[in-house]
C-alpha cells in the first residue's frame, strides 16, 4: 500500500507537470509583455463591458472610427465620419450612412463588408442571446446595405450620441450566422468563447484564463502591419505584484497602476503616463422631500458643502498631484465644457455664512448645527476602496470644521451597487450623499439617469436615478440633448445642463478618474485614448 | 474493509446533498452577477431586466437549486419576454454531470472552467506539501531527539517566526529581494509573476523557476505548524515503554526512531495531512494572487467576487467530495499504519 500512495503522488506530480508544462506556449523572440490587474470576462463584442476587453479588442477588432490621444475621433474602417455636412447624418438626425473602406478583410481572409455590421445589430437585439447590453443597438429601426460598402441605420428616434456608442466591435457573420441558424443563439459559439478570427493587427492565438493571453500578428491583415510580432499579456490580480513585475522588468506595460505607487515606478525609471477617462469621482446628494435629509433640499446648504470641503488639497496630498479637481460632468471633454467651470474653492468662513444665513446654527452647543429640532447630520456612504475611505475621513474633519456632522461609512461594492428590488441601500435611497467614479459616456456627454422618469420605485425598481432628484428643468435639457445632432446646438444645451449642476450643487467633483499606465523602458511609440486606449498600438516598438 | 468503504461512500451521499443545499443558498445571498455585468457603469435597467430573465436568475431560488440539481431539459423557459415560456431548457443537472455554465465566461461549461485550472493547483500545492511534509519531518524528528538543544531553540524560534508571519508579506518580501533587488544588484534572480517567460515559452524547466518563489512562501507558513505537531507526539511517543523496551533490546537508534517511534507517531499526523489534503484542491488563495498564478484559488476568488454562482457551486463540491474521499482514504491509511484499527464489525 505504502508502494502504491508513492506511485500515485509521482504519477499526480509528473502528470501536472506535463499538462502545465507541456501545453501551448510557443516562444517568440519579440514579445511586448503586458500585465492587466483584471481578467477580461470575455472578448467578443456585445458579450461583455469590461474595460479590459474594450482595451484588447484594438488589438484584433477596429472601431469604424477610433480616438487618438487627445479623444478626438479618426476614421478607421469608413472612408470619413458621418456627419450631417458630409450628408453621413440626415438632416432629423434618425438616419447614419457609413461608407465602408474597400479591402477589408478578416483574418481568415473573408471580406468584411455591410452584412457584418447588419449581423452585429441582429444578434444584439435578438432576445435569443444574453448579451451584456443591447444599449444603442435597441434604438436602431433597421439597418440596410445598398452595397456591400454602404451601411445605412435607421433610428426610431433622433439619436445624438452614437458616435461613442455604436460598434464596438464587430461579428464575423460568415462564421455566426450558420451558428445562430443551427442553435438559435451564439452564447455557446466557439468564436464568441475565443475570438481567433478578427481584423485588426493582431490575432488571438492564445487564452489561457487566469493566466495570459497571447496575440500574434494578423497575416492578413489590411493596414499597415504592427512592428511587435507579438502581444503578451499577463493577468496579475495583485496590485503590489503588477509593481514588482514592473520594476523586475518582467512586463512592459502595467495598467490600471494605484496613484499611491507612481512615485516608486517613476523612481525605478518607468515613464508614467495618465489619459482622462472621462470618470470623475463625485459626491452625490439626495436631494428629495421624503427621502433625503431636509437640511439638503436648500441649496445655500450643498453649496456650503461644496465650499467647505477642499478637493484640492486631497488631490495634492493623497493623489500625489496626479488628479485634479472637476467642475462638470464633462471636465475631460473641453469641447463640451465651454465655458469653463471652475471648481468651488475652499473657503469654511463663506460655508459657515452661507449655513447661518439658511438658519442652521448650533443652538444647543453640541457643535452639530441644527433647525427646527433637526440636527445637521448627514449619512456618507461609499466603497470599500481604500482611497475613498481615506477622503471619507478628511472630509469628516472638514465639514466638522462647519459644524456639520458626517457619519461615513463604507460598503462592499456588490452590496453598495445592489439593486432595488434586492435592497441596494444607495438605490433604496438609505444615504443622504453617496460617492463613486462616474462620468457620460466618453468621450459623448449623454446623462438619461438623472431623468425624472428613472427615479426607482416598487413598481419600476430597475430606475437608474438613485438621486431620487427630479428637476424638471435639467429633465428638459437633458431629454434635448439626447436628440441634437447639430453639434453646436448640442454644445449649448450641455453647457446649460453644466451650468445648472454647477448653480444648484446637485453633485461635487472630488477628482478626476483617469487611466494610469506604467511603460517600461523599451517600449517606444506608445500613445493612449481615453476611449479607444490601444489605438495606435500597431506603431509600439521596443528597442532591441 | 470493502464494505466500509462503500458504507463511508453512502453515508457521503446526503452529506453532500445538505452541503450544496446550503452553499446553494449562501451563494445566491452573495451578491448579483448581473449588478455588475454594466463593466465600470451600473448595468442598464432594461438589459438588467432581460439578462436576469435569460440567465434564470429571475427564478425563486428553490427552482433555481432544482435546475441546478437536475437541470431544466423538462421545461421551458421564457427568453424573449413576453410572458410565455417557448424555448425549452438545455441543462442536464449536476446529477447527470452537468455543472452548467460559468454566468461571467458566458456559455463556457462549469466543468471545463476548473479542468484548466487544476493541474495548475495540484502541480504548486503537491509541490509545497511534499516540502512542507519532509522539511517538517526532519525538523520536527530531530527536535524532539535533541530537545532543549541549541538547534532546537533555533528550529522552534524560526517555526514561530514563520507561523505569525502572513503570507502575503512573506511572498511580497521574497518577491522583491529575489526578483526585483537582485535583478538591480545583477546577481541571479528569480521571476515575479506567471508561470513562464513569453520570450522562452512554457517549457517545463520554467514552470519550475516560477514555482519556487510560490511554493517557498507557502512552505515557510506551514512548515511551521507541522513541525511543532510533529516534534510533540515523537516527544511523547519517545518517553513510551515500547520506546525503551526496543532500545533496551540494544535495536539501532535509528531502527528506533524510524520504525518504532515515527510509525506510531504518524497517526495523529496523518489525521492532519489528510484533511489538508483535500483543501489543496482549493489552491492558495492569496499565493497565487500574489504570484499571479492561475490555480483553483484565483479561480474562486474571482468567481465569487463576481457572484457567478455555478462555478463556485463547482468548485465548492469538488472540494466537499473530495474530504470525505480523503478521510476514507485517511482511516485506511490508519489502518495499514496501526494493526489494531479494524472497521469491520
Amino acid at each position: 500500500m505504502k508502494k502504491a500512495f508513492s506511485t500515485v503522488l509521482t504519477l499526480l506530480v509528473v502528470a501536472s507537470f506535463l499538462l502545465t508544462g507541456c501545453g501551448g506556449g510557443k516562444a517568440a523572440s519579440k514579445v511586448v509583455k503586458l500585465t492587466y490587474p483584471q481578467e477580461f470576462d470575455s472578448l467578443s463584442p456585445l458579450y461583455t463591458s469590461m474595460w479590459f476587453s474594450w482595451t484588447t479588442w484594438q488589438m484584433f477588432e477596429h472601431f469604424p472610427w477610433e480616438f487618438d490621444e487627445n479623444n478626438k475621433p479618426f476614421p478607421v474602417l469608413v472612408t470619413e465620419i458621418p456627419s450631417v455636412e458630409n450628408g453621413g447624418v440626415s438632416a432629423d438626425g434618425k438616419v447614419i450612412t457609413m461608407h465602408l473602406r474597400k479591402g477589408l478583410k478578416w483574418s481568415d481572409n473573408k471580406p468584411l463588408n455591410a452584412d457584418d455590421f447588419i449581423f452585429t445589430w441582429q444578434m444584439a437585439v435578438s432576445p435569443k442571446n444574453a448579451v451584456s447590453s443591447s444599449y444603442p443597438y435597441d434604438a436602431i429601426e433597421s439597418i440596410t446595405a445598398p452595397d456591400p460598402q454602404t451601411v445605412v441605420i435607421n433610428f426610431t428616434d433622433p439619436f445624438a450620441p452614437w458616435q461613442a456608442t455604436l460598434w464596438h466591435g464587430l461579428l464575423p457573420a460568415h462564421i455566426l450566422q450558420p451558428v445562430f441558424d443551427a442553435e438559435g443563439t451564439i452564447d455557446n459559439a466557439e468564436w464568441v468563447q475565443m475570438p481567433t478570427v478578427g481584423f485588426g493587427p493582431y490575432v488571438l492565438a492564445e487564452w489561457e484564463k487566469g493566466n495570459f493571453a497571447r496575440f500574434v500578428k494578423n497575416k492578413n491583415y489590411w493596414g499597415t502591419a504592427p512592428k511587435i510580432p507579438e502581444v503578451f499579456i499577463q493577468f496579475v490580480p495583485d496590485d503590489a505584484s503588477q509593481v514588482a513585475a514592473l520594476k523586475a522588468g518582467d512586463t512592459d506595460l502595467g495598467t490600471f497602476i494605484a496613484y499611491s505607487d507612481v512615485p516608486s515606478l517613476k523612481a525605478a525609471g518607468l515613464n508614467m503616463m495618465v489619459e482622462p477617462s472621462g470618470y470623475s469621482e463625485w459626491m452625490f446628494f439626495l436631494v428629495n422631500e421624503e427621502k433625503g435629509h431636509p437640511a439638503l433640499l436648500d441649496v445655500n446648504v450643498r453649496k456650503a458643502i461644496a465650499l467647505a470641503i477642499d478637493p484640492s488639497g486631497i488631490n495634492r496630498d493623497l493623489h500625489y498631484g496626479l488628479t485634479k479637481t472637476p467642475a462638470s460632468f464633462w471636465d475631460a471633454l473641453p469641447y463640451y465644457n465651454d465655458p469653463a467651470l471652475t471648481p468651488y474653492p475652499y473657503d469654511p468662513a463663506e460655508a459657515k455664512r452661507l449655513l447661518d444665513q439658511a438658519g442652521w446654527v448650533d443652538s444647543n452647543a453640541n457643535g452639530i448645527r441644527d433647525k427646527n429640532g433637526v440636527e445637521l447630520e448627514l449619512d456618507h456612504a461609499t466603497t470599500i476602496r481604500k482611497d475613498r475611505q481615506d477622503v471619507q475621513a478628511v472630509m469628516q474633519q472638514q465639514l466638522a470644521a462647519v459644524g456639520i456632522k458626517l457619519n461615513i461609512a463604507s460598503v462592499d461594492d456588490a452590496l453598495y451597487f445592489g439593486t432595488y428590488a434586492d435592497g441596494g441601500p444607495a438605490a433604496k435611497g438609505e444615504y443622504d450623499i453617496m460617492e463613486w467614479s462616474d462620468g457620460p459616456l466618453f468621450p459623448d456627454p449623454d446623462l438619461y439617469y438623472w431623468l425624472c422618469s428613472e427615479i426607482p420605485s416598487d413598481d419600476y425598481p430597475t430606475g437608474e436615478n438613485w438621486f431620487y432628484l427630479c428637476d424638471e428643468e435639467l429633465d428638459r435639457l437633458i431629454t434635448l440633448q439626447s436628440t441634437q445632432v447639430d453639434s453646436v446646438e448640442r454644445q449649448k444645451t450641455i453647457s446649460q445642463i453644466n451650468q445648472l449642476f454647477y448653480d444648484k450643487v446637485y453633485i461635487i467633483g472630488l477628482w478626476q478618474d483617469p487611466d494610469v499606465y506604467a511603460v517600461g523602458p523599451r517600449l517606444n511609440n506608445v500613445k493612449f485614448s481615453g476611449v479607444t486606449m490601444f489605438f495606435n498600438i500597431a506603431d509600439w516598438d521596443l528597442t532591441k | 474493509m470493502t464494505r466500509y468503504i462503500i458504507r463511508r461512500l453512502l453515508q457521503g451521499i446526503p452529506l453532500l446533498f445538505i452541503i450544496s443545499v446550503v452553499l446553494f443558498i449562501l451563494m445566491m445571498n452573495m451578491g448579483d452577477p448581473v449588478a455588475n455585468m454594466g463593466g465600470r457603469r451600473v448595468t442598464r435597467s432594461s438589459d438588467y431586466q432581460r439578462l436576469t430573465r435569460q440567465l434564470g436568475l429571475d427564478k425563486p431560488i428553490y427552482l433555481q437549486y432544482v435546475y441546478w440539481l437536475v437541470g431544466n431539459d423538462w421545461t421551458k423557459t421564457d427568453l424573449d419576454g413576453d410572458g410565455i415560456a417557448e424555448t425549452p431548457g438545455k441543462r442536464q443537472g449536476i446529477l447527470r454531470g452537468d455543472f452548467g455554465t460559468s454566468l461571467v465566461n458566458r456559455g463556457v461549461p462549469v466543468l471545463e472552467v476548473i479542468s484548466e485550472r487544476l493541474p495548475n493547483t495540484l502541480i504548486l500545492m503537491l509541490a509545497a506539501e511534499v516540502i512542507i511534509i519532509l522539511g517538517a519531518l526532519f525538523a520536527g524528528v530531530y527536535s524532539a531527539l535533541h530537545q532543549y538543544s541549541a538547534a532546537d531553540n533555533l528550529i522552534t524560534t524560526i517555526s514561530f517566526i514563520g507561523y505569525s508571519m502572513p503570507i502575503f508579506f512573506i511572498a511580497l518580501i521574497l518577491m522583491t529581494v529575489f526578483a526585483v533587488l537582485f535583478k538591480r544588484w545583477n546577481l541571479p534572480y528569480l521571476p515575479t509573476v506567471g508561470m513562464f517567460d513569453p520570450e522562452v515559452g512554457k517549457t517545463t524547466g520554467q514552470v519550475l523557476l516560477h514555482m519556487i518563489l510560490p511554493v517557498v512562501s507557502m512552505s515557510i507558513i506551514s512548515f511551521a505548524s507541522y513541525s511543532r505537531y510533529i516534534r510533540s507526539t515523537m516527544l511523547e511517543v519517545l518517553s513510551q515503554d515500547y520506546v525503551r523496551t526496543a532500545r533496551s533490546k540494544g535495536l539501532p537508534r535509528r531502527i528506533v526512531v524510524y520504525v518504532h517511534a515515527l510509525k506510531n507517531a504518524s497517526l495523529p499526523i496523518i489525521t492532519v495531512v489528510g484533511l489538508d489534503l483535500p483543501l489543496l484542491l482549493g489552491g492558495a488563495l492569496v499565493t497565487e494572487s500574489i504570484f499571479a498564478w492561475p490555480g483553483m484559488g484565483r479561480l474562486f476568488l474571482y468567481h465569487v467576487d463576481r457572484a457567478d454562482t455555478p462555478v463556485v457551486m463547482g468548485i465548492l463540491m469538488l472540494i466537499a467530495a473530495a474530504v470525505i474521499i480523503f478521510q476514507i482514504i485517511t482511516d485506511i491509511v490508519y489502518a495499514w499504519l496501526d494493526p489494531r484499527i479494524r472497521y469491520e464489525s
